[in-house]
């Protein structure tokens, strides 16, 4: 979809869950490439295999056929080299928000006290300026999700997949966090995969969008998302690209205007 | 001073109040059962023996303690890494708590002599029980979303139990810790019952042989007033080791 080299690869990647007796294929055979510093979204209905899509990305499981490869990642396995924010924060409540976001970092290998420091110097990027040393209870939602972002970014690595970051938000966090993450991207270009339900969320977002079936999930549409950026909520839900690309993705899910 | 505890010493006060005056009334034999005054006088009055012995099982209980409780740790904390080590080790740890331990403690005594050692081993053996159970329990309940976070930092599975699994479980090794803390005063006096030239166990043999009652009961007020004291010691021990939990409205 674009000329830009692919940062990951997926080859007709399949995925079966044994459940009791019951054999549950949550993937089909399905190939996907992120290219280079895209944003690329996949949508689905809920239980449509897109956490286990993105878990194999990340080498958290592995896919029973099919081969996926990150040539620009070098070296053996995946775990460790892509980023991966999962849907619920995960925060520690027995550490501060400083320690929550730096623990990532502590796992790749930075020593303690640095990861911390690294993890400090980011906090007004992430807006939790003044909430080093509170502890995660003590947070509102938008601003664990914040942390759970920085905890993710502060590993600084080329890919990185979020998923559903923002289902649990209200829309007015959501809308805000939607735009904070806009920017960053916009000043550090990684390579974003970024699972949502979401048909708006993701059209605001990203380059391309891959819409998945219910389950077993697979690609039935993939579209190039032609907005251009910088975008902004406002401008993007009410401009014409964006009517005709969710007209077209409401119309595959059978739901056309 | 608050109004939660003011209930209890009330209540306390007024059964210490209603014993005395039982006494008093009823014209109660003191050998079999003194009056509250009479052994407080008595504990005044041998201060020093009481002290000294207290201090040795103290020190026999802290000791006995410390060991049982990093023995249990580190079993649980095996146990928890290994599948294969806790089904062979389990059905065995649960044997060592069927065993009388006051059947056990002549053993040790004739192992190590009259000395410390034989007591402190009899309460860790009361003590490591609660602690590796509590900490097996613990370690299995972290969130195993967190695990996949950690590991898809690259986390191993030494840094998934320390980053992850110990902090999480600890609230449960502490409770852990209070049960060992309570049964470590029963594993002291039964080590000094079978063999011992000091400390409480053996000050209420003496008093028993000599027929002292008052002497007795001032003792197990003093055992008593020293559990108490170290199983606040452990609740403060965990909050200055877990200051999140005074924060914490929700966990994982």
């Amino acid at each position: 979809m674009s000329e830009l080299p692919a940062a990951l690869c997926a080859r007709n990647i399949s995925r079966t869950y044994r459940d009791g007796d019951r054999l549950i294929q949550a993937v089909a055979p399905t190939s996907l490439e992120l290219a280079e510093g895209r944003f690329i979204a996949i949508v689905g209905p809920s239980a449509c295999g897109k956490s286990t899509l993105l878990n194999m990305f990340c080498g958290l499981d592995r896919p029973d056929e099919g081969t996926i490869e990150a040539p620009g990642l070098g070296g053996e396995g995946l775990l460790g080299r892509v980023g991966y924010m999962p849907q619920n924060d995960l925060l520690m409540p027995w550490r501060d928000v400083a320690g929550n976001a730096a623990v990532g970092l502590e796992c790749l290998g930075t020593e303690r006290a640095l990861a911390r420091s690294r993890a400090l110097a980011h906090m007004a990027r992430f807006g939790l300026q003044g909430f080093e040393h509170a502890f995660p209870g003590q947070l509102s939602v938008g601003m664990r999700q914040r942390v759970a972002m920085l905890r993710t970014f502060l590993c600084d690595r080329r890919i990185n997949m979020l998923d559903e970051p923002f289902g649990k938000l209200d829309a007015f966090t959501r809308a805000s966090m939607q735009a904070w993450l806009l920017d960053y991207w916009q000043e550090n270009r990684c390579t974003i995969l970024f699972v949502t339900h979401d048909i708006d969320e993701a059209l605001l977002l990203s380059d391309e969008v891959h819409l998945m079936s219910p389950r077993p999930g697979r690609i039935i549409l993939s579209l190039a998302v032609d907005i251009p950026r910088p975008r902004s909520y406002g401008e993007v839900v009410t401009s014409a690209p964006f009517n005709r690309l969710k007209a077209r993705i409401l119309a595959q899910l059978g739901m056309a205007p | 001073m608050n109004r939660r505890t003011w209930p209890p010493l009330l209540l306390g006060a007024a059964m210490v109040a209603a014993w005395e005056l039982y006494v008093r009334l009823a014209g109660i034999d003191p050998l079999l059962l003194p009056a509250p005054s009479a052994v407080l006088r008595y504990l005044a009055g041998h201060g020093r023996v009481f002290a000294r012995n207290g201090a040795a099982t103290l020190a026999e209980l802290l000791v006995g303690f410390a060991c049982g409780v990093a023995v249990g740790l580190a079993l649980g904390i095996l146990m928890q890494l290994w599948r294969w080590f806790r089904q062979a080790a389990y059905p065995w740890l649960v044997a060592t708590q069927m065993v009388p331990i006051p059947a056990v403690a002549p053993i040790l005594v004739l192992w190590f002599g009259f000395t410390m050692t034989p007591r402190a081993v009899t309460v860790a053996l009361m003590c490591f029980f609660p602690v590796a159970v509590s900490t097996v329990d613990g370690l299995g309940a972290v969130n195993p979303e967190l695990i996949r976070l950690l590991r898809s930092f690259g986390a191993g599975p030494w840094a998934v139990v320390w980053r992850a699994a110990l902090p999480s479980a600890l609230p449960r090794i502490f409770s852990g810790m209070r049960v060992a803390m309570a049964l470590s005063v029963v594993g002291a006096v039964v080590g000094e019952w079978v063999g011992s030239t000091g400390g409480l166990g053996y000050l209420m043999l003496q008093y028993e042989n000599r027929g002292e009652t008052a002497g007795l009961f001032a003792t197990v007020g003093v055992l008593t007033a020293m559990g108490i004291a170290l199983f606040f010691l452990v609740g403060w021990l965990e909050a200055l080791v877990l200051p999140w939990k005074r924060h914490a409205r929700e966990t994982l």
